[in-house]
């Protein structure tokens, strides 16, 4: 009897608490089962596993299903942001409207496949993809407001230029976990190629800014 | 002893309670989506349907032996509802399986393929014929066509699955700040001309659980859900995703749970 009972117990019980017990684990749990998923996830090269590692206004920013931010959470997330942002050496803050209507329209640069990095001259600037840029321009994203008459709506003046500048360096300062990536601060334009950006945003002469 | 007895019954009654309370997340629910209907006539991925059951049934590998005994859940060779369940946890290598890594490890163990050789060319270069992983796991979901979803959390590793798998639909990293949500986490959005499944809604996730494998018109095969995880992860420029890794499995687990209840129907056909 005693035997048998041990027996059941033993066979039983974890078959009980697997099959009856089972629970959703706790966020602690989930975030470390889930952040070794990630790090067994990929085969990686040392260098390109540190794209993996989130800093820290991405973990803020990854709440789950449109859970809303805090205000302090909110508010070191622009601080951050801020303190990202670096300027170009030359101080000049509005490039070449070419280039960037070039750039905007590029999509390509530092994906990795079969371990190979995309080797480019210079990354794309990926507005397209997200952005309706030019009037007419049919094969525009819209994953992100139009961008069409962005210079016709606001004027050139330097106050204007500095907060494109911002807003395309790190769109956190201003729209803290936006869906826009913070280009310059990931490091995945350079402040140079963001002046082209502005340029191309706000000079009269660019297409962006055509009737 | 009749006491500790008596206790391990009630835990047992607590614990399919608070099962039963578990929240339903996805139930209900409109069995036909968008886009549905393109993919009843034409698809040029229905070719390879005869080919996976082909394929199936063949004595093949160093074995010499076909997959009929091969267990997706529902006993040995009984592939009727079995993809309409999956992922789920599989005592035998005592982890939770997708179709696509349950299948290669009965192409493993009762085939005697080498697994890293069948990972290898799990994917198959666009413009090719096809691979056999590609073919075998449509026509195993094709025998779940008209079918519901039913994806169920009972093991403790689906559960840790499945809360592991919403994580990382929402974790954020990379030089694009892409988590999943970016680009499916809304309605009617597109990146450039492309279409984006919203797949925090019920009826995004219907899609996504009911149409893989696809065929894609873009690269003339059919192409599975782990192939659709890399592509999206190429996208967001990190490092190549692992074939079969347990976080693919979580991500899909979570997007099947989601899509509980839509109608299978595959080959699905995408652009
Ligand atoms: C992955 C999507 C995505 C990409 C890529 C992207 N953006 Fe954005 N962008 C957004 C979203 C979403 C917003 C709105 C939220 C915000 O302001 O941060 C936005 C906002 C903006 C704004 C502010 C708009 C306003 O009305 O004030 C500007 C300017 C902008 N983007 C420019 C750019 C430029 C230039 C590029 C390319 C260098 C770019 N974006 C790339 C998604 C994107
Ligand atoms: C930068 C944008 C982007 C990100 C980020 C992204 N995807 Fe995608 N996803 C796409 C595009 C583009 C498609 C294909 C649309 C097409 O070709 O029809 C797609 C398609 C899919 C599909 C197939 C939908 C269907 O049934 O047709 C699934 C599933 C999917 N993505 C899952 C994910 C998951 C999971 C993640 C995060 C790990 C993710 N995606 C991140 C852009 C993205």
């Amino acid at each position: 009897m005693r035997k048998l009972w041990f027996k059941w117990v033993a066979l039983g019980a974890p078959v009980l608490i697997a099959a009856g017990c089972a629970t959703y684990p706790d966020q602690a749990a989930t975030r470390q089962i889930a952040e070794k998923m990630v790090s067994e996830g990929f085969n990686a090269s040392p260098v390109h596993a540190k794209r993996l590692v989130q800093d820290r206004s991405q973990q803020i920013c990854s709440k789950i299903a449109g859970a809303q931010l805090t205000q302090d959470e909110a508010a070191e997330v622009v601080r951050l942001a801020r303190g990202s942002i670096k300027y170009p050496a030359s101080g000049k803050l509005v490039g070449d409207w070419k280039r960037g209507d070039q750039l905007a329209h590029n999509g390509a640069g530092d994906r990795i496949l079969r371990g190979k990095l995309e080797k480019r001259k210079e990354n794309g600037a990926l507005c397209q993809n997200c952005h309706a840029l030019a009037p007419g321009e049919i094969n525009v994203g819209n994953v992100g407001p139009s961008l069409t008459g962005y210079g016709l709506q606001r004027g050139n003046s330097e106050a204007i230029a500095k907060l494109t500048y911002e807003r395309i360096y790190n769109a956190w300062a201003y729209t803290p976990c936006s869906n826009m990536p913070r280009l310059g601060a990931t490091g995945h334009l350079t402040p140079e190629q963001i002046t082209h950006m502005v340029a191309y945003l706000l000079n009269p002469a660019s297409p962006i800014n055509k009737k | 002893m009749p006491r500790t007895r008596s206790g391990v019954a009630a835990l047992a009654v607590i614990c399919l309670a608070t099962l039963g309370a578990a929240p339903a997340l996805a139930q209900s629910g409109d069995p036909l989506g968008v886009g549905r209907k393109m993919l009843a006539e034409d698809n040029p991925g229905e070719l390879w349907i005869e080919k996976g059951k082909a394929l199936f049934y063949q004595k093949r590998g160093p074995k010499n032996t076909s997959l009929e005994q091969c267990d997706f859940g529902m006993g040995p060779g009984r592939l009727e509802g079995a993809a309409a369940r999956l992922p789920r946890y599989f005592t035998d290598v005592d982890r939770v399986q997708d179709l696509e890594t349950r299948l290669i490890s009965c192409m493993v163990r009762l085939q005697g393929f080498s697994e890293a050789d069948v990972v290898k060319r799990a994917i198959s270069p666009g413009g090719s014929s096809g691979s056999d992983v590609e073919a075998l796991a449509l026509y195993i979901t094709s025998r779940s066509n008209g079918m519901k979803v039913n994806v169920q959390l009972s093991h403790q590793k689906e559960y840790d699955s499945y809360k592991a798998g919403e994580y990382l639909f929402f974790r954020r990293s990379g030089q694009t700040d892409f988590s999943c949500t970016q680009c499916h986490g809304e309605a009617n959005k597109r990146i450039r001309l492309q279409d984006l499944v919203h797949m925090t809604s019920k009826q995004g996730a219907e899609e996504v659980a009911s149409t893989w494998p696809a065929y894609r018109g873009a690269h003339y095969v059919v192409r599975t859900m782990q192939w659709r995880l890399t592509d999206c992860f190429w996208q967001m420029r990190l490092p190549d995703m692992k074939y079969g890794s347990d976080m693919s499995i979580a991500l899909t687990l979570y997007l099947n749970y989601q899509g509980n209840g839509a109608l299978i129907r595959v080959p699905g056909f995408k652009r």
